[in-house]
Formats: structure tokens, sequence, C-alpha cells
């Protein structure tokens, strides 16, 4: 391409690494991704990596240290668009499952007792947007290959990308999947937001909201639900809260003040 | 139209022959599934199976399809390339659903994705055995009179075929040898007989009758705020329902360049997103008033503008919403101001 294509840059902070790993395994377009932009700095890819002004960044994991939110925010001042991708740079990912349960020190002592950690401060994971403004948001756990291919050639064209807003549910009808829930059994499906084309309830494994909250969740509605089927009410907002981490936190906090759980 | 009487046994061959048109499509059963799948022949469908969960919409309309390439010249439509199609085995509520989808498709604005799809789809009635989801009756729609090109009436040694096309027509002279035009009176009795059993069938507790007036007097009616609890937004229903007929379309783009396609897929009004407008306003942002605009449009505006209503009384959202928000529930809810549990 000329010298036009996007300056890009992928980043990476507290997470398992496995959405830059699948920006890597899009075997059969990753030539032409590499040629429709300019891979400024991808360390997972390549060792010539240089730092300065970019177009689009793409920032996977939560944030956990003073250092990482130091390095997030100098990244964001260079960027023209912040986009976080993956559940943990979306919402927190499993590491805020607890966010915002007041007892973040106590779990960090049972881990590291009276350790001396001296690299850099840790603090409770939370998600990119708690500390700088956030583009956009492409989910997954890890993410979807199509999706992110079709967020970016979009944005190399100039164009909003469209991300599925709808839940998990929409696509599964489409497979025409049996609905998990009316067997009694716990789908985070109309919580989770779509666009994985329902690939665990297609094979008949219940969805476990990887991708994070949809835009529209009644949390309440699903909570009720399966405690009239029989679910621990515990069980229930441990699931949800799973991989909701920010997304969720308010949303439960209500369903306990009705009286859910405690 | 024309009634013809065939021989139960004769059925597969006739099946047969009509593959000459198209592919053959019917329902079948899978871990207590239904669903319109291709088949070779009449072993492999299951015609007791009261409903698929998706209804034959999904081949007129298909849940996600491309419309057309463009790249900087212009675009080239993606039509020519739908396989003509048998689907036999539709209910009378899937083919006055379709008749639905006619209205909306093919009147005022003729879609051309629809048009084809259509016209390369033959469709071929059976009759059906409710049951306690049914609610046909209560929608006007448990018999059809039109909008099939043939009608299979099973009065178990023969069947009724109502000729109802000259395309259903052809199919029938492939194979004249099949049918015939001697109808006696044994088989006015025992379609007479059938009819009385059919109707005795159902058992679902459901009047529809009222319902506009009902809508308006309960159009502030808190019911919608309590129903709205209850709902997930799973937006199910919508992908369920015969006549739900919305979708969204985006451009999608091959990497570094401005060609793409433009793709079209179901889409919800129960969901959020589906009454978001430019500058970020929401028309529908409460769930309550989603929910409310769903059954309105079903058993209040449709009367309204076409003389009844947008539910066939298939029972598939009886059938699949996980919280029990169905017509018939919401009917009951708006009618005796209560939401039952």
């Amino acid at each position: 391409m000329t010298k036009s294509s996007p300056k890009i840059g992928v980043y990476g902070f507290t997470g398992c690494a496995g959405d830059q790993l699948m920006i890597l395994n899009c075997e059969d377009q990753i030539v032409d991704l590499f040629g429709a932009t300019e891979i400024r700095s991808f360390v997972m890819a390549k060792s010539d990596n240089h730092e300065g002004e970019l177009d689009v960044a793409l920032v996977e994991g939560s944030i956990s240290t003073e250092e990482q939110l130091k390095h997030l925010k100098e990244i964001r001042e260079r960027s023209k668009i912040l986009i976080a991708i993956g559940t943990c740079a979306c919402w927190g990912g499993p590491q805020a499952m607890k966010l915002g349960d007041g007892k973040y020190e106590d779990r960090y002592k049972k881990v590291y007792g009276n350790a001396k950690i001296t690299i850099s401060k840790a603090f409770e994971a939370q998600p990119l947007d708690a500390f700088v403004k956030v583009d956009m948001k492409i989910p997954g756990c890890p993410i979807d290959k199509q999706e992110f291919l079709k967020s970016v050639s979009k944005l190399v064209a100039g164009k909003h990308p469209y991300l599925l807003k709808s839940p998990v549910c929409l696509e599964c009808k489409w497979k025409e999947n049996r609905c998990i829930l009316l067997d009694g059994k716990f789908c985070a499906g109309p919580l989770t937001k779509g666009g994985c084309g329902a690939v665990c309830p297609s094979h008949n494994l219940p969805c476990v909201g990887c991708w994070g909250p949809t835009d529209d969740l009644n949390v309440s509605a699903e909570y009720n639900l399966l405690k009239e089927k029989g679910y621990d009410p515990e069980e229930i907002i441990t699931k949800i809260r799973k991989f909701g981490g920010s997304g969720v936190v308010e949303l439960v906090k209500d369903l306990e003040k009705k009286g859910a759980k405690k | 139209m024309m009634i013809l009487k065939m021989k139960k046994e004769d059925l597969p061959a006739f099946l047969e022959s009509a593959k000459q048109w198209g592919e053959l499509w019917g329902p079948t059963t899978k871990e207590e599934q239904t669903a319109y799948s291709k088949v070779d022949g009449l072993s492999q469908m299951d015609l007791k199976a009261t409903r698929t969960m998706i209804p034959p919409k999904k081949f007129l309309y298909p849940p996600r399809f491309t419309m057309f390439d463009f790249d900087e010249e212009g675009f080239v439509e993606r039509t020519g390339d739908v396989p003509k199609r048998i689907l036999f085995g539709l209910h009378p509520c899937d083919i006055h659903g379709i008749l639905i989808m006619d209205k909306l498709f093919l009147e005022t604005y003729k879609d051309p994705y629809y048009a084809e799809r259509r016209e390369k789809t033959l469709l071929l009635g059976h009759s059906c055995i409710p049951d306690d989801k049914c609610m046909c009756f209560a929608t006007n729609t448990d018999f059809v009179a039109e909008g099939f090109d043939l009608f299979f009436t099973d009065l178990k040694m023969f069947y009724l075929v109502w000729v109802g096309s000259s395309r259903g027509h052809d199919l029938v002279r492939m194979r004249a040898d099949l049918f015939s035009r001697n109808l006696d009176k044994n088989d006015i009795l025992n379609y007479t007989e059938y009819r009385k059993w059919k109707t005795a069938q159902f058992k679902a507790k459901i009047d529809l009758t009222g319902m506009p007036d009902i809508f308006e007097l309960g159009y502030n009616s808190p019911v919608w705020d309590e129903l709205a609890e209850k709902c997930l937004s799973c937006g199910q229903c919508s992908m369920v329902c015969p006549t739900c007929n919305c979708y969204n379309v985006v451009d999608e783009v091959e990497l570094g360049t401005v060609e793409g396609t433009r793709d079209r897929f179901w889409d919800s009004c129960m969901f959020r997103e589906y009454s978001v407008v430019a500058g970020g306003h929401n028309f529908r942002d409460k769930r309550a008033d989603r929910l409310r605009l769903w059954y309105t449009h079903k058993l209040q505006a449709f009367i309204g503008e076409f003389g009844k209503p947008a539910c066939v009384g298939c029972g598939r959202c009886v059938s699949t919403c996980p919280v029990d928000i169905n017509v018939a529930t919401v009917s009951k809810a708006l009618k005796e101001q209560e939401v039952g549990k």
C-alpha cells in the first residue's frame, strides 16, 4: 500500500495474549493485514518496533499495575483511535470478576503473603476504559478473527466498523439450536454480546459469557429464571460475574439490593 | 382450485418425481428438535411433528445473506444463484405466515431477493396434528385456502390434494397416474369428519377477540412494565415468529480495498439497538416499550392495516420463550391486568 496506510500498534497488558495470538492466527489474511497497514509496533510478532504516533492502537488485557497504567496513558496520547481487543481489555476479564467487592487487599495477601513486590505496584484489575477513553471495544475470549478483520478492513477504508450488539441468542436461533435455558441449564447467552456464531450452544454447551455483556442485559430476569429452576443464588451471581467484569458490577449491586444472595 | 385424491402409499413416488423440479426439503427431527432439511425422500421426513423451531421464512428470507457486491464503479446483484426448492409438509399456519410475508415483501415495495426465492420455491402443504401450544383456531389460520402450490390432507387411507397453482398442477401432471378426480360421497364425509376432529384437538386457552380494543385500552398499563422485568431481551421470539420480518443491513469491505458486500440479516425490535437513530436517540429505550411494540404490531396495528392479526397461531413463541412471554400469556395478562406466574 501507499504512504497513506494507517499506522497501527498492537499492545498487551494483563491477559493471556490470546487476542494478539488470534491476530497472528489470521493465516489467510495476515499478509494482507501487514500490507494494508503499517504495523509500527507488535512485540509478539516482530522485533523491529517503533513507538511513535499511531492511527490505531489495538490494546489487549486489563490494567493491573502502575507501570501498565503509565504505558496505557502514553499509548492513548499518541493514538488517534484506541481499540480494546478481548474481554479483559473491554470489561476486565475473569481477573475482574470480583471487581468492587472491597476485598482485593485480602485476596492479594492470600496469594502473595508478605512477599515484597518491587517491580510495580499492583492494583485490582480493571478494563481500559476505567482509565482512558476507549473508542471501540472488540470483545471476545479470544476475539473472533472475522469480527476483527471486518473491523480493521472498515477502519482502513475510512468507514465505521459495525459490531453486532445483540446477544448470543440471535445467531443461536439462526443455527436452530434448542434454547438451553428451556432445559433448566445455566446459559449466559441472553446476557452476552453475540458475534461468536453461538459456537458453544451449537455444540450443546451453554454459553459462559466469555464475550462480556451486551448493551442491554436483563440480569435480574436471568437471575430469577435460574433461581426458579433451582440454582443456588450465589452460583448464579458468580457465573454472571465471571466474564461480566465492569459491565455487571452495578447490575449485580442492584440485584443484591433487591434481596438476592447474601 | 381443484381437489384430487391420491393413495397414501403413492406419496413417495410422487415426491420422487417432483424432485425433477428442484431440491426436496421437509421437516426432519433430531434429538426432539424439528427443522426443515434437505431430504432424499419421504422416509427421512417427520410428518407427525407439530412445528419446526424456525418457520419456513428461512428459505424466502435467510437469516443472513449477501444482497450485492460493490466496488468503486458500482454494484452487482447477487441474484440468480438461488436453488429451486420444493418445501413439503408446510402446515396451514406456515402458509398463512408466508402469505403475510408476501404482503410485506411483494406488494408496495417489491423486494427482489424475497421475490426471487419465492419464485424458485414451491410450497406443498400438509395437514397437521395440533398440540396444546397451537393457537391457530384463535387467529383463523387453522385451515388454508390459498398460498400453496399443493396441499395434502391426510385422510388415513387417502390424501385429498388441493391444487392451488398451475405450478402445483405441473407437478401433478408429471405423475398424473397417481391422482384421481373421482371423489365420492365418502370423501366428503371423511373430510367433514377430519375438520371436526382437528377442531376438537385444540387445548390452548386463548381468545383474541377484541384485542385491538384491549391494546388501545391497555396502552399505559403497568402490565408492560411487569412483563419487561421478566423479559431477557434475547430476541428468540422474533427469530421463531413466522411473521417477524425486520432486518439490519451492513456493508463489509475487503481488507485494503473499497470492494465488498452489502449483507442483510434478521434483527428484532426487542433489541435496544434496533430503535437507535442518528444522533444516538432511542425511541424505545425502555424494554417495556419494545415489548409493547412487538405485541401491538402483531395483535392491533396489523389488524388495523390488513384486517387480520400478524399472528398465525403457530405456537412457536410459546415453545421458545424461556420466561413464558408469548401471544397467549401477553394477551391474557393484558385482559386480566395481571401477569401470570
